[in-house]
């Protein structure tokens, strides 16, 4: 019994595991949460593509538009522009009196021009690009940080790595591994190594689907510029965010399916420890892996200043630690869980109800 | 060198408020060795104690000289076909041996190979490639036997291995148990009922209520059964004299007078003689108002452990 034959072990036990996480209808559902996000900016970039073909078709020159003045009449522009792409006429009463309103759309191949009639003059310009990369991926940064730490992995987790222990037990199988010869920690790493393996295929994946998603329908210069700047460093830094978000939420939920039957429990504890963190003295906030995790996030996610002072309290990560010390903050938590959860699985005891 | 036999030294284990054993103190030599009881009587607790899937509250075990909490080491030499009937997800009767197998450190080839083998002497090479969620209830228990004796191992636990057999396969698995018992291994099994273990047996344990209350070769238990002491009371203005007269018979061991001199406490080994003696001595003139049964329970319990073919 000597440690290769033990690694050897853990792979046969991360092998067999994988199979079951992966294929397992339990975690259905954590593929769904981990493409959901691709899917909507997919949405989004058809949408932009869409219009800009639509666009493509009637561009009108700079020179053009920049000669239209506020003041000029609908009728003048049109002689100078051609139709417009998008033409809408309203009504609306003000102060007793009917006023009407006329919104036409122009595009010069990058951006849209907005104008806006009021009773047959122009009152006020607008110049705005068809696609706003930065905006994007303030989106993205946001849908990462709320979507993706807060709710997909944390659930995806709990779905993956509490079954690893408690679904055995429930399904009445845990004996199996129980009965090979192998130290308990040798099961435990097994297991663990096999959640990894599905959570961080699963997340990773489809944190990277959604980034490709976001970059899609942006202009090629856009596109160039980004991945010759800051693009590699931001898609490195979302893809490590997850995996290690993976890793510490994993061993949390790992040591949780050992200890407890409901999975309720754990959850709504964790949730809220992670939720009121900011609030914690900061030996405390050490114990949070969104403390850590949040710290590697490249992009800051949009906050409304308008937000309710609580929101933006547990939505803003307090004085957060530079990357590398936040890594290894959390890869230190995750092996202080990982050996209690170790002690953990050396008492525990097949217990599938007495009625068995 | 490991000590051949199973030891357990005093060992209690509670589920909660719910016993399940208590100070269980057996010395357990290879061959087959059956461990009888009714349900609820503790006889899966101690063998989940011998494999390590549960631990004692108090006492200790060994197992070959080995402990249960060391798996790595235990598992070597221990097989262990439990009660539990569910196979991990999805598993063909193959799967359920094979990869047990691969946790030995067994080749894909090896593993398949030994896989066959085991399958094969449990007569189910026909259905290996067959969901195990789909066997019937005597299929499911020999896989479980397959997968307990697939890496070869010295002790064979066997948590009611007869239980849902046909008398065919049922024969064919007692061969089994008995080649094992010939090459020194231990095979320990469970069973409700004497009468379906004690001619393959080389030793019995009796266990009810969480207590060892015989062991032994099957010969000298059936005598302590048989032997055991009832104890009744008889109410009887003559309460003396009955004493006088009971006090005579070989298989009455004790008589106690009550102290208001109407009653007595009697023990006998022999229920039968007793009765009839009782009957000759209530035809000879003294009045008998009632005889009870002190401890009917046990009475019961003893009955039902022999099968009630006394
Ligand atoms: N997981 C458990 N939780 C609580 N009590 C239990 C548990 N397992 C067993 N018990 C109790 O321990 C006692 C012994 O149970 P055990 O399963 O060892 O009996 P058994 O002899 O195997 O019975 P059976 O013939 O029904 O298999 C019973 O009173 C049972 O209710
Ligand atoms: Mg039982």
């Amino acid at each position: 019994m000597n440690t290769p034959f033990r690694l050897r072990q853990v792979r046969t036990i991360a092998q067999l595991e994988l199979k079951r996480v992966f294929f397992s209808r339990r975690s259905f559902w954590v593929y769904l949460l981990a493409l959901l996000p691709a899917v909507i900016f997919i949405g989004h970039g058809i949408d932009v593509k869409v219009r800009q073909s639509r666009s493509a078709s009637r561009t009108v020159s700079r020179e053009i538009l920049a000669s239209i003045q506020l003041g000029d009449t609908p009728e003048s522009v049109i002689e100078r522009a051609g139709e417009p792409i998008d033409d809408h006429q309203w009504n609306w009463k003000e102060q007793n009196r009917e006023v009407a309103h006329r919104r036409m759309m122009y595009f010069d191949g990058q951006d849209r021009v907005n104008l806006h009639f009021q009773d047959g003059l122009l009152a006020s310009k607008r110049q705005s690009p068809l696609i706003n990369a930065e905006e994007d991926r303030k989106v993205f940064a946001g849908v990462f940080q709320y979507f993706y730490l807060r709710l997909a992995i944390f659930f995806g987790c709990l779905g993956i790595f509490m079954n690893l222990f408690r679904g055995e037990m429930l399904d009445k199988t845990l004996h199996f591994w129980f009965l090979a010869p192998a130290r308990r920690e040798t099961l435990l790493a097994g297991k663990y190594l096999a959640g990894l393996a599905a959570s961080i295929v699963v997340f990773t994946g489809g944190v990277a689907l959604c980034f490709a998603a976001m970059l899609w329908p942006q202009s090629a210069a856009d596109t160039q510029a980004y991945w010759q700047g800051p693009g590699p460093a931001h898609l490195f830094a979302y893809l490590a965010a997850a995996a290690l978000a993976c890793i510490g939420y994993g061993s949390v939920f790992l040591a949780a399916g050992m200890l407890l039957r409901n999975p309720i429990v754990p959850a709504v504890v964790l949730l809220l420890w992670e939720g009121i963190n900011g609030f914690l003295p900061a030996i405390l906030k050490k114990l949070s892996v969104l403390y850590y995790v949040q710290a590697l996030c490249p992009v800051p996610p949009p906050l409304d200043a308008s937000a309710p002072p609580l929101a933006r309290l547990l939505l803003t990560p307090s004085e957060p630690p530079p990357a590398a010390v936040a890594a290894i903050g959390l890869l230190a938590l995750t092996a202080l869980v990982l050996w209690s959860a170790s002690r953990a699985v050396r008492k525990l005891e097949i217990n599938y109800g007495a009625e068995s | 060198m490991r000590t051949p036999e199973i030891v357990f030294d005093e060992v209690s284990k509670f589920y909660g408020e719910v016993l399940g054993v208590n100070r269980v103190t057996l010395n357990i030599p290879p061959g087959i060795t059956s461990l009888v009881g009714p349900n609820g009587s503790g006889k899966t607790t101690l063998m989940n104690l011998m494999a390590g899937l549960i631990h004692p509250d108090r006492g200790t075990i060994t197992v070959r000289g080995l402990s249960p909490k060391d798996p790595e080491r235990l598992m070597r030499v221990t097989g262990y076909a439990t009660q539990y009937d569910a196979a991990p997800r999805g598993a063909t009767g193959f799967d359920f041996v094979s990869t047990g197998l691969m946790l030995y450190g067994y080749s894909r080839v090896e593993a398949a190979e030994r896989a066959w083998k085991a399958l094969d002497q449990v007569s189910l090479t026909g259905a290996a490639n067959r969901k195990v969620a789909a066997y019937s209830k005597g299929m499911r228990q020999r896989v479980r036997l397959a997968h307990a004796f697939a890496h070869d191992p010295e002790v064979l636990v066997l948590d009611e291995p007869l239980n849902g057999l046909d008398p065919l396969v049922r024969a064919e698995t007692i061969a089994l148990f008995r080649g094992w018992a010939a090459e020194g291994r231990h095979v320990i099994l469970s069973s409700h009922v004497l009468d379906e273990v004690d001619v393959i047996s080389d030793q019995v344990i009796l266990i009810a209520n969480g207590m060892i209350i015989a062991e032994g070769q099957i010969r000298n238990v059936r005598d302590e059964i048989h032997e055991h002491p009832s104890q009744f009371i008889i109410r009887s203005p003559g309460a003396a004299r009955i004493a006088s007269m009971l006090f005579e018979l070989d298989h009455v061991t004790q008589v106690k007078l009550q102290d208001d001199r109407l009653g007595l406490l009697v023990m006998t080994r022999n229920r039968q003689e007793f009765s009839r003696a009782l009957t000759r001595i209530a035809l000879g003139g003294c009045g008998i108002e009632s005889v009870i049964a002190a401890d009917e329970n046990v009475d019961a319990l003893y009955e039902y452990l022999i099968g009630g073919s006394r």
